[in-house]
């Protein structure tokens, strides 16, 4: 036998709970008595979504799941799957679901073993650009049962009873929020999809888009039969011009083929989605401002209520969602809501989709349960930081998100917890940061960002962060003030709280929370003038070590004659008269000269 | 008349016919991963290397795109499927892989084990 196989098994807490940590025990000591441990690797996984057929293990290649596997039925899987390559068909599980086929044709599980793919259940293994492809994975089928089989508020039933709450951050109850604009008596009706995805470094919906742009297309469908609009509209930002083209494509196919347009099937329905592109402004991302936008005006947010449910597109009642939670619809039709809210914690159902990036070995897009722990998923899937560098913080949510420190990392994502935490849990942005990132400066960073980004139109968004970056920008550079972070909170506290939109309310957050986690380093930068990452420059000292062996190079270049010293002999720096610009450190070949 | 659902399922049989008259099923299907961030890190070039070889007489190969998988940092990522083994997948894939892939895997079935993702 020279094959390897890899025996997966479920550690969700139902699965725990039905003995799989007994059931994984058994195998091991089954696979050393065949002397097989070389050749079977067994992994454990998040939750895989099969809770009422526990404990699950999957037997790859060939993707076997097993369900209800006792520890007395281990000696037959191994004696036959293993050994004779026949799988045991009395404890093989078939069935055919939307979410799983992932694994099947996937390998890599390291990385993907502890994911579960709801909202990307395509990405990665359609064409996107084919409406075959995504037809013959059961698209469009979700579409075609509610038309035959749901009235519009069996429809809002199913999704009210998932648990599905809204993907773009906020986390509010996606049925209530179609419930609330079905509810609304209009001549008109609007259903919009919000893919103005702006964080830096967050490619969530672009992704979900460009991988499987149909689902987004049939999740609208289903949302304007629940609602009774006819007509929506995707606002894409036209920075994404691959993601725009392959909507448009999908758009024409949809129309061709039936799915869109008059008389969708032969049922009563009918339902049109057009394009409309954003130019790019953070701030139309936020659902009142994305209405102006569309409608032709300056994007800026007005206050609410009334919410978009009752006056939104060209006042006319409008519902908005996000790529991702569009993307979940055609999953809780099909799947049903019991199975839905089966995946998830108590107040949070489901999954979310997370884009990972900083210091971490596999950045990349993930699709985890909620519920999974940070640590999870930033040492499992992640694979962890690299060049042995020790981890510092999480930022998630990206410019209106917190940093989180090491005491959360055992948190268990959710809306909810997260927040506790004293971070969001945003549209999926998620940046580790090691030993070497100084928290200022990230601060700094954020704020830079939602500063230029804002539109200006209240006082405390448009000046309060202004007046933060100032003093952020004045601590890194060496000339904080005693009571700076007094004034950091009091403001941050003041823009929360007094701002229009969910722009201002949340642009404080990454400055407060690093405030809250990492407020020693503040205390440095401006007590100590000290940066303990050795990022800020004017923060930094250079002094020469007895490596010097008197080259000269370094005099050559200080643009204000600080160092002296003779050739072939140690060189020293004046440090009254250094402007710790660096050029120094640059210049040198021999490792001589130090930061302190 | 029929209904909504049966229209669906008539149109994915057919979508399935066709997919399968391009060969899904009877031979090795090579994916080729086409979203901005594979593309950035030179997928096309990769794509089109394949597509010249399939145009140059390379037969039973079964090629496609498809979207991005996550794997931000492997990229560009091929994939080789063949019935009933496990799915091969090759990361960092240049110009010059891509020609090795064509000639070891897939017109000698040779897996390059130190390209794949594990």
């Amino acid at each position: 036998m020279s094959r390897k196989y890899s025996i997966t098994i479920c550690d969700g807490p139902t699965c725990l709970h039905k003995k799989s940590k007994e059931l994984g025990a058994a195998i091991e000591q089954c696979l050393k008595e065949h002397g097989l441990t070389d050749k079977v690797r067994i992994n454990l996984s998040g939750c895989l979504g099969m809770c009422a057929k526990g404990p699950i293990m999957i037997i790859n290649p060939g993707y076997t799941i097993y369900g209800g596997v006792t520890a007395g039925d281990v000696a037959e899987i191994i004696e036959k799957h293993i050994i004779k390559n026949k799988p045991v068909s009395r404890l093989a599980i078939e069935e055919d679901h939307l979410y799983n086929r992932f694994f099947r044709v996937f390998g890599d599980v390291n990385f993907f073993g502890k994911q579960l793919r709801i909202v990307l259940r395509n990405c990665g293994i359609i064409d996107p650009e084919s409406i075959d492809d995504y037809l013959s994975v059961r698209g469009y089928e979700a579409l075609a049962r509610v038309l035959t089989e749901m009235k519009p508020s069996d429809v809002i039933d199913e999704v009210k009873k998932a648990g599905l709450r809204g993907r773009g951050g906020a986390g509010f109850p996606t049925g209530t929020k179609w419930f609330l604009t079905a509810r609304e008596t209009s001549d008109e009706k609007f259903v919009i999809c919000n893919a103005d995805e702006g964080d830096p470094g967050a490619f969530m919906d672009r992704s979900t888009i460009e991988g499987d742009p149909h689902s987004v297309i049939e999740g609208m469908c289903v949302g304007g039969y629940a609602v009774g609009a006819k007509k929506g509209f995707i606002y894409i930002r036209a920075e994404y011009p691959l993601a725009i083209k392959r909507l448009e494509k999908a758009i024409a196919d949809a129309k061709n083929e039936g799915f869109l347009g008059d008389k969708i099937m032969g049922s009563d329905f009918s339902f049109d989605i057009e394009i409309r592109l954003g130019a790019g402004a953070f701030v139309c991302g936020e659902e009142t401002a994305l209405i102006h936008s569309i409608e032709g005006h300056r994007g800026m947010p007005r206050p609410r209520p009334p919410y978009p449910s009752v006056q939104g597109v060209f006042n006319k009642p409008t519902l908005i969602n996000n790529v991702e939670t569009w993307a979940n619809i055609p999953v809780v039709i099909l799947d049903g809501a019991e199975w839905f809210k089966s995946i998830g914690t108590e107040k949070s159902k489901g999954t979310k989709v997370f884009a990972l990036a900083g210091k971490i070995k596999n950045t990349g897009l993930i699709e985890v349960p909620m519920g999974i722990t940070l640590r999870s998923i930033i040492y499992d899937i992640g694979g962890g930081i690299p060049n042995n560098k020790k981890f510092k913080a999480l930022q998630t949510g990206g410019p209106s998100g917190g940093c989180l420190s090491e005491e959360y990392l055992d948190t268990k994502i959710d809306y909810d917890s997260l927040a506790q935490a004293g971070s969001i849990m945003g549209s999926g942005g998620m940046i580790v940061l090691d030993e070497d990132t100084c928290m200022v400066n990230i601060a700094k960073f954020f704020l830079e960002f939602t500063e230029n980004e804002s539109c200006g139109k209240c006082a405390p968004c448009r000046e309060g962060t202004k007046r933060m970056l100032e003093i952020l920008t004045r601590i890194t550079e060496g000339k904080g003030e005693d009571d700076d972070i007094k004034k950091l909170e009091r403001l941050g506290k003041l823009i929360q709280k007094a701002s229009l939109c969910g722009l201002g309310q949340s642009a404080p957050n990454p400055v407060l929370s690093t405030l809250k986690n990492f407020r020693s380093e503040y205390e440095e930068h401006i007590k100590e003038k000290k940066c303990r990452a050795k990022v800020c420059s004017a923060l930094l000292g250079y002094e020469i070590s007895e490596k010097c062996i008197g080259c000269t190079a370094c005099k050559k270049v200080c643009p204000t004659g600080a160092i002296s010293g003779i050739q072939k002999s140690r060189h020293v720096i004046d440090q009254s008269k250094c402007i710790r610009c660096g050029a120094c450190f640059e210049a040198c070949k021999f490792n001589a000269i130090k930061r302190t | 008349m029929l209904t909504p659902l049966e229209i669906v399922k008539k149109k994915r049989a057919e979508a399935i016919n066709r997919i399968v008259g391009k060969g899904y099923l009877s031979t090795k299907r090579v994916y080729v991963g086409m979203a901005t961030c594979e593309i950035a890190a030179g997928s096309k070039d990769v794509m089109e290397v394949f597509q010249t070889a399939i145009k140059n007489g390379l037969t039973d190969v079964y090629l496609s795109q498809k979207g991005c998988a996550g794997r931000c940092n492997l990229e560009p990522t091929v994939e080789v499927v063949e019935e009933g083994c496990i799915p091969v997948k090759y990361g960092r894939v240049s110009r010059d892989m891509a020609h090795q892939i064509i000639e070891r895997h897939l017109k000698k079935g040779e897996i390059i084990e130190e390209w794949v993702i594990r």
